[in-house]
């Protein structure tokens, strides 16, 4: 047991999105302004009472926070930035409610901007991605001189291997995709949002096969942002808090591969049968899976929610191929996932589009994609960190 | 005879990494075993991953393995590898463990299975520079 228990004792009072596009022509700069204002205003907060900042995917491609404070005009007494890579969603916002509840700071504001426009090949994969031509291998598996490049080639492999230990393919994993696009035509600010069927998925192209075009994330432009403070804080502002009730960190080792689980054996994981077991943010939280009205996880792939799901432990090692179908992860299923579209359809806000789609989710703004008393949501990921919010 | 400018990106030699590829360089795959414990690793580290020796030894591999993973890249994002496309990208299991990233040769992509027995082949492709790709091993008929 920890002597610094954090259960509920941080919570999210306010969120902003900018606008989400592919050609907005505008800065990462320029974006986060707009969300860190608008998740401000959410909140009630006013820009003096903002005295923390955390930056996800920050400086050389996002938002610098040192640039950010300037241009805000922000007093700020603590900030960080996590460097140009999108999965340290959960770690930012762990961060804060630390940060918080230490006494180090008021009110964190967290967030992650991108801006892509107008560039076609935005240095993830090929000869700009310093990431991946970095010392012993890049972050998702890239190997340049054998023209293993991109994030989504490390996906692939993954999906390969899973399809290969558990006798799957393409048929089964087009529901990930094909349910997300439909929360997405839901949802007036997501970027892609007609609907497609399993035979639109097989006729889109390969990128690195066996993963469609389909099965990949958008590139786009955006900023979302969330704002942590202490529970008891959050009870003054504007709107209901969102408590942070369970906490995982993001672990790294032999047997963590980015887009893997422990024991699916891909780069120079060993080879096992993964159980899940009750992980510790459940424990955290003092619930199960099954407790859970709505999961949301980063699906800058499709193959990383079967991931996830197994990770989890929301179903077994080789199942979520099954798990997935018939509706099961839609609105309206027994386990609702990625209402607002996701990396696939809603855009690629590194996740942070996520957490303000899971606090919407709690407070009940949602609309027409609303989870019907939503009370307990999870953000959870393939590669082993999570955070569960409850209203 | 001059040496026809190799488009595709190269490997960055680094303090840890020299041995593997001047050892490629000599047709032979070595990688580090451990004096104490035993473990043969990839990629190359100061020390045994396991049990933090210090001392270890660059062994000669038997270069082969099997597949465990594989993809075909429909997209190019290097310019060497644009009139290759589409082109596979192998994980080999070795036989004694670590896997490796490497192309697979002399067999069309449609054919690549899981658990395909390979076995490695050299491929000299700047004068400094020779990389470990694998083939499939042949079976000898009965």
């Amino acid at each position: 047991m920890a002597n610094f228990d954090l259960k509920d004792r941080a919570a999210i009072v306010g969120v902003g999105n900018s606008l989400f596009g592919r050609r907005l022509m505008r800065s990462p700069i320029d974006l986060a302004c707009d969300a860190i204002v608008n998740a401000l205003d959410d909140a009630g907060l006013t820009k003096r009472q903002l005295d923390g900042l955390i930056v996800s995917f920050g400086s050389p491609i996002g938002a610098d926070a040192d640039t950010l404070a300037q241009v805000l005009g922000l007093e700020l007494r603590t900030y960080n930035q996590t460097w140009a890579h999108g999965r340290f969603t959960a770690s930012c916002i762990q961060w804060a409610a630390m940060l918080v509840n230490a006494g180090l700071a008021n009110a964190v504001a967290c967030l992650a901007a991108v801006s892509f426009s107008g560039l076609r090949r935005p240095m993830m994969g090929g000869s700009g991605d310093r990431e991946g031509a970095r010392e012993a291998g890049g972050g998702h598996g890239e190997d340049p001189v054998y023209g293993m490049t991109s994030p989504g080639a490390g996906a692939a492999l993954v999906a390969r291997r899973y399809f290969e230990r558990y006798g799957c393919g393409n048929r089964e994993l087009a529901a990930v995709p094909i349910a997300f696009r439909k929360h997405a035509s839901k949802n007036p600010a997501a970027i892609m949002r007609d609907v497609f069927d399993v035979d639109d998925y097989q006729r889109s192209r390969f990128v690195c096969e066996p993963l469609h075009l389909l099965d990949y994330c958008l590139i786009n432009d955006g900023a979302s942002c969330v704002i942590v403070t202490t529970s008891e804080r959050a009870r003054d502002c504007r709107k209901a808090p969102v408590y942070i009730s369970g906490m995982q960190g993001l672990p790294a080792g032999r047997d963590e591969f980015i887009w893997a689980y422990p024991g699916l054996g891909v780069a120079q994981q060993r080879s096992f049968d993964y159980q899940a077991g009750l992980q510790p943010v459940y424990q955290m939280a003092g619930i199960t899976p099954h407790d859970v009205d709505g999961l949301f996880t980063y699906d800058a792939f499709s193959i990383l929610v079967w991931i996830a799901l197994e990770r989890w432990g929301f179903c077994k090692p080789g199942e979520a191929a099954s798990f997935t179908q018939e509706g099961r992860i839609e609105l309206g299923g027994e386990l609702p996932m990625n209402t607002n579209g996701g990396l696939l359809s809603e855009g690629h806000i590194m996740g942070w589009n996520h957490q303000v789609e899971i606090v919407r989710q709690l407070r009940g703004e949602c609309g027409e994609r609303q989870i019907q008393q939503a009370e307990i949501i999870q953000w959870a990921n393939a590669y082993g960190d999570s955070l569960i919010y409850h209203r | 005879m001059a040496e026809t400018q190799y488009q595709k990106p190269l490997p960055a030699i680094s303090s840890l990494n020299k041995p593997f590829w001047d050892a490629l360089k000599n047709r032979e795959l070595r990688l580090q075993k451990c004096d104490k414990c035993g473990l043969i690793w990839y990629p190359p580290a100061p020390l045994c991953p396991d049990c933090w020796a210090r001392k270890f030894t660059w062994v000669q591999l038997s270069g082969r393995g099997r597949v465990n993973s594989w993809v075909v890249f429909h997209q190019s994002y290097f310019k060497g590898f644009d009139d290759e496309l589409p082109y596979n990208v192998a994980e080999v299991e070795l036989d004694e463990g670590p896997r490796l990233l490497t192309n697979l040769v002399d067999i069309p992509n449609d054919q690549i299975r899981a658990g395909l027995r390979v076995e490695i082949t050299f491929e000299d492709v700047t004068s400094d520079i020779t990389l470990a790709k694998f083939r499939p091993i042949e079976i000898r008929r009965s």
